[in-house]
């Protein structure tokens, strides 16, 4: 304590400052209660002062709360908290009861030892009011998760883009090496797509790429990972899928895809795809290998007239 | 560089008062925690700026990846504490501290404040027990994670520091029987040295 003649002055300080100031001693009795604790809480110095904080607010943390309390009489040293690991201590009310959308506020405390003669005769806890600073963290995770959510799309059908689907492809070859656990890949292409542009505008070719995703999308079995690998290719993962399955799955995607035209403002356009289906196995070496499989089959199934899908052979 | 460097005498000041600082550290500790600790000697260096990524890398062997926890200290001397901790040892720490009885799940958050709390009693423990001997009583920031298996060469960048030379003081902390080890790294830098060697040759008075 520095000033001994100013303690007047300092009384009135602590009683009045914008943060709360309590302090219980070695039983855990409350000797200070502080005009900011007062308010906040409700409670009155008269109520709580001689009486023990857990008794008094039996929805603290208490066995958690009472190792905070222990290692400051034990070690005369200060401990702190964060509102990152525990939101708040106490349930108070938060200044912005409209706009904040949480729910208490959040507290940031130091657990400061008082010592007499060199030992710890009660300690004052400091309790920071950091809701301001809690709301623009999370406000600012929001944005970084949603700016991650973004960079993974594709800006004009809103499926994954290629990076990401790489990413996937690189991922589920690897645990493939692992566990051998079989998956397949799909190239889906739009057959004649240039000639769609060219006929109808690149208007009307967005549409038919925005709903020949969703088309596709649709049949697709849950944990799949579809995305647009560039112009008006597809390509989509199947987890767990065997060669004859994906097949299956790939012929329903052609029929589903020709099966009524697109609808463009006045344009209505036949729009059908062909699809490439190839296998992991053990020839495949890296995920790019199946790439070009699916490729090579998505090939075939162009030369042999479009609208269709063909496998890759297995070995 | 040598107005920053200690005397002779200065340096052996301090290492004793460090020794015995870590002793009383130590006991506390122990008690606090119920196990035995053991704080080794610690080293006492002056450190360009420039060596202090490589000096710290050697501390921890050379891993690529360390988990550092920083608090600043002042009395009249100020610095900041780093604590490099071993990530590994978190579920035996979290029985360790208790806290498996207290909220059950090790989540992120429980890992994140286990890393905290664990580097502030040792830091405070440490720091107060050695300047408790200079008659000083220190006052400590709230503790922050600088990184999580973060490289070293990321969370300490030389040539952003705005100080040439520093001292440093090491020890590195041990529970018997537990694998967990972490080094508490101390650092003062130019004003503070001149008034730490002050209290030093104070101390030195005295005796």
């Amino acid at each position: 304590m520095t000033g001994r003649s100013s303690n007047g002055m300092s009384d009135l300080i602590v009683d009045h400052m914008g943060l709360g100031a309590f302090v219980v001693d070695r039983d855990l009795n409350l000797t200070l209660w502080n005009r900011f604790m007062q308010n906040r809480s409700g409670r009155k110095p008269d109520a709580v002062l001689g009486q023990n904080l857990f008794d008094c607010f039996p929805e603290l943390p208490r066995n958690w709360l009472s190792k905070k309390f222990e290692s400051v009489f034990l070690l005369k040293n200060s401990a702190f908290t964060s509102w990152q690991h525990r939101p708040y201590l106490f349930r108070f009310l938060h200044d912005r009861p409209i706009t904040g959308g949480i729910d208490f506020m959040r507290q940031d405390c130091t657990f400061l030892p008082l010592l007499v003669d060199g030992e710890v005769v009660a300690v004052c806890v400091m309790l920071f009011d950091v809701t301001q600073v809690a709301m623009i963290s999370y406000e600012r995770e929001a944005a970084l998760s949603a700016l991650s959510e973004s960079s993974r799309r594709d800006g004009l059908t809103a499926v994954f883009n290629r990076h990401y689907l790489e990413v996937c492809l690189s991922e589920a070859f690897t645990a493939w090496v692992r566990t051998n656990d079989d998956f397949c890949l799909l190239m889906i292409d739009l057959d004649h797509f240039k000639q769609i542009n060219d006929e109808f505008g690149h208007l009307v070719g967005d549409a038919v790429l925005r709903i020949a995703a969703t088309r596709i999308g649709e049949l697709l079995p849950a944990g799949s990972v579809f995305g647009r690998y560039g112009g008006e290719e597809f390509a989509a993962v199947l987890p767990s899928t065997y060669l004859a399955d994906a097949f299956a799955i790939a012929e329903q995607i052609c029929a589903a895809v020709t099966h009524e035209p697109v609808q463009c403002g006045d344009s209505l356009v036949n729009v059908s795809v062909s699809i490439g289906v190839a296998q992991t196995t053990d020839s495949i070496k890296q995920y790019e290998m199946l790439i070009k499989q699916a490729d090579g089959a998505l090939y075939l199934a162009k030369s042999r007239g479009r609208n269709r899908a063909v496998c890759s052979p297995l070995g | 560089m040598s107005e920053h460097l200690l005397t002779e005498d200065q340096r052996d000041a301090l290492q004793e008062i460090a020794n015995v600082g870590m002793g009383m550290a130590g006991a506390r500790l122990a008690a606090l925690l119920g196990e035995f600790i053991e704080l080794s000697i610690p080293s006492i260096t002056p450190v360009a700026v420039q060596d202090l990524p490589g000096m710290l890398g050697r501390l921890v062997g050379n891993q690529e990846f360390v988990t550092v926890v920083r608090q600043a200290f002042t009395c009249d001397v100020r610095g900041e504490a780093l604590v490099l901790l071993d990530d590994d040892s978190i579920p035996e720490l979290w029985e360790l501290m208790g806290y498996d009885e207290m909220s059950g799940v090790l989540d992120a958050a429980a890992e994140h404040e286990i890393l905290i709390d664990l580097s502030n009693l040792i830091t405070g423990a440490c720091l107060s027990c050695m300047f408790e001997q200079l008659g000083r009583s220190l006052t400590f920031s709230p503790p922050t994670l600088m990184g999580r298996r973060t490289s070293l060469s990321s969370l300490l960048r030389p040539e952003t520091m705005a100080w040439d030379v520093s001292l440093l003081v090491e020890v590195k902390f041990s529970i018997e029987n537990h694998t967990f080890c972490a080094h508490l790294v101390m650092f003062t830098v130019e004003d503070s040295l001149r008034t730490l060697k002050l209290a030093l040759d104070d101390l030195l008075e005295c005796t």
